[in-house]
């Protein structure tokens, strides 16, 4: 009993699954009684209940699947910039310019919609070009990050097999980090699903999870907004769960 | 045991390299022939030896052609010509290169990094694969030929490195600390590869450094010591052969290490202390 309060100390499988249960099952008795009497913080399970049946009959899978739609969109877009970017920044001439987008993220978004709206008017388009304007900076940031941690055997290897720059670039860089990538969209995707909820609140014509979170939100229905943060949490973790499946299971040599 | 030498494999006059100000290594230069003995197909092992910080990476780079010499030049027996005595100057990719870490391609199994080795040989592919299932069966890698690096042994990973340079860039190979960190296991396993290298080809030429002198006298048959100068009484700040051991002329190179060895390594010793 000792050790599990003892630092670095090793538990044992069972030790772990009785730690993680009691930890549920403090974070359920502290909800319930929060949400008991007259006035409380959190909306009671029942609400929070009524809120899911509520925003299934609303289409709610109509609308994650709108949010995923969107997200996948802007995925596929902000990374063939970012991979394009970060690629040809191991040439000379293009890596201030590489550097100079990974410093772009400290742009506010407000002053990007300003001009994306100026340019955009559709509001499907207008969310995407938002969500890769954003993604763009933090995935280049992250994707330098990954060429510049590759050590200089792995390039002078490359060469000594009589590998050209070229080659050196496609077998090191771009075939060689390929999983990389992969985990690189991974650990952004929190910042961009929590950016995708965001810019479907502000632009509530094309519908999907941030406008609902609005609409509810509008309304002081807590249970509802409960219900949606459960389903974005959710949704968020299963990608999160499916790039890492995938990594690991098309590539058996990353182990990151 | 008598030997002769014949042509030069390996020519460095006057090499220095800088990067910036700092000049790392100046004045190297050395000659090494293809050592012929009868009766056995002999290549030569040359060991680099020399505290830290004295530029036997620098040198092993300039060597491989990874980094172009500030001034000099190094130059290498060309075969390609077949004219006999023919040299040109080293490019990278024409001398093989092991790192410390035995350095893989960490996406190619085994196999696959053989075969990428042999991409630019004028073989089909029938036959670079009978090349290559030879060299796995010849170096017990058969079992681990579709094995990715990250789950390769030590070992193995040495081995892969090693043939993957064979394959690929002829008879010269550069490796840089060979036996660092590894195990009694691993050290034999390095030594028969060498054998098995300098015993396939009489121009097949290992260039290696080590912290182990004993290793460097039992196995190399020329040994060159890299130290910072002493000029004038003063100490210089760059890199430079300060002194050869041809284990050749001694009657040393090719014998069961003994106590003449131990003299060698005493006189190595002494010379990398005071540079």
């Amino acid at each position: 009993m000792k050790k599990i309060f003892t630092p670095f100390e090793n538990i044992g499988k069972n030790s772990r699954l009785l730690i993680i249960l009691s930890w549920v099952i403090l974070v359920a008795v502290f909800w319930f009684v929060s949400s008991m009497g007259e006035r409380h913080l959190f909306p009671s399970p029942e609400q929070v209940g009524r809120g899911f049946r509520e925003l299934y009959n609303e289409g709610l899978m109509v609308h994650v699947g709108s949010s995923l739609w969107l997200c996948l969109k802007a995925i596929l877009i902000a990374i063939t910039i970012s991979l394009t970017i970060t690629y040809l920044s191991t040439i000379p001439v293009v890596m201030p310019v590489a550097r100079a987008i990974s410093k772009l993220r400290y742009l506010p978004l407000t002053g990007i919609t300003f001009y994306l709206a100026i340019i955009i008017s559709n509001a499907r388009t207008m969310q995407v070009w938002v969500l890769v304007v954003f993604m763009s900076t933090y995935l280049t940031t992250s994707l330098l990050s990954m060429v510049s941690s590759i050590e200089q055997e792995e390039f002078d290897h490359a060469r000594s097999l009589q590998c050209n720059r070229w080659e050196v670039l496609w077998e090191v860089v771009i075939k060689g980090r390929m999983d990389h990538v992969i985990e690189v969209i991974r650990q952004n995707l929190a910042i961009v699903w929590m950016m995708l909820v965001t810019v479907e609140s502000i632009l509530v014509a094309a519908g999907g999870l941030g406008f609902l979170i609005k609409n509810s939100d509008k309304f002081m229905n807590h249970g509802r907004i409960i219900a949606l943060q459960i389903v974005i949490l959710f949704v968020g973790l299963s990608i999160d769960f499916i790039l890492d499946y995938l990594r690991k299971a098309f590539f058996r040599y990353s182990k990151i | 045991m008598d030997y002769q030498m014949q042509n030069t494999l390996l020519y460095v006059e006057n090499l220095s390299v800088a990067y910036g100000e700092k000049v790392v290594i100046k004045d190297v230069s050395f000659v090494e022939k293809d050592v012929t003995r009868e009766g056995s197909v002999t290549g030569q092992v040359i060991a680099v030896v020399g505290r830290s910080g004295r530029g036997k990476s620098t040198l092993f780079r300039a060597l491989t052609g990874l980094i172009k010499p500030t001034t000099g030049k190094i130059l290498i027996a060309d075969v390609a010509t077949g004219v006999e005595n023919d040299a040109k100057e080293v490019h990278e990719g024409d001398v093989g290169f092991v790192d410390q870490k035995y350095t893989l391609f960490r996406n190619k199994t085994i196999y696959q990094a053989l075969m990428f080795a042999l991409r630019h040989k004028d073989f089909s592919k029938e036959e670079k694969h009978n090349t290559i299932t030879k060299y796995l069966q010849e170096w017990g890698l058969e079992k681990a030929k579709d094995q990715y690096p990250c789950e390769l042994s030590g070992g193995q990973r040495q081995r892969t490195a090693i043939i993957e340079q064979i394959l690929c860039s002829g008879h010269y190979m550069v490796l840089d600390e060979p036996f660092s960190g590894l195990d009694i296991g691993n050290i034999e396993d390095v030594k028969k590869a060498f054998s098995l290298i300098t015993s396939l080809h009489e121009f097949n030429t290992i260039i290696y450094s080590t912290h182990d002198i004993e290793l460097a006298v039992e196995l190399a048959d020329s040994i060159y010591v890299i130290g910072y100068p002493t000029i004038d009484g003063k100490t210089a700040d760059y890199g430079t052969i300060v002194k050869h051991v041809d284990m050749k002329e001694r009657k040393l190179a090719w014998k069961e290490y003994g106590v003449e060895h131990l003299e060698v390594v005493k006189e190595i010793k002494a010379a990398m202390l005071t540079s």
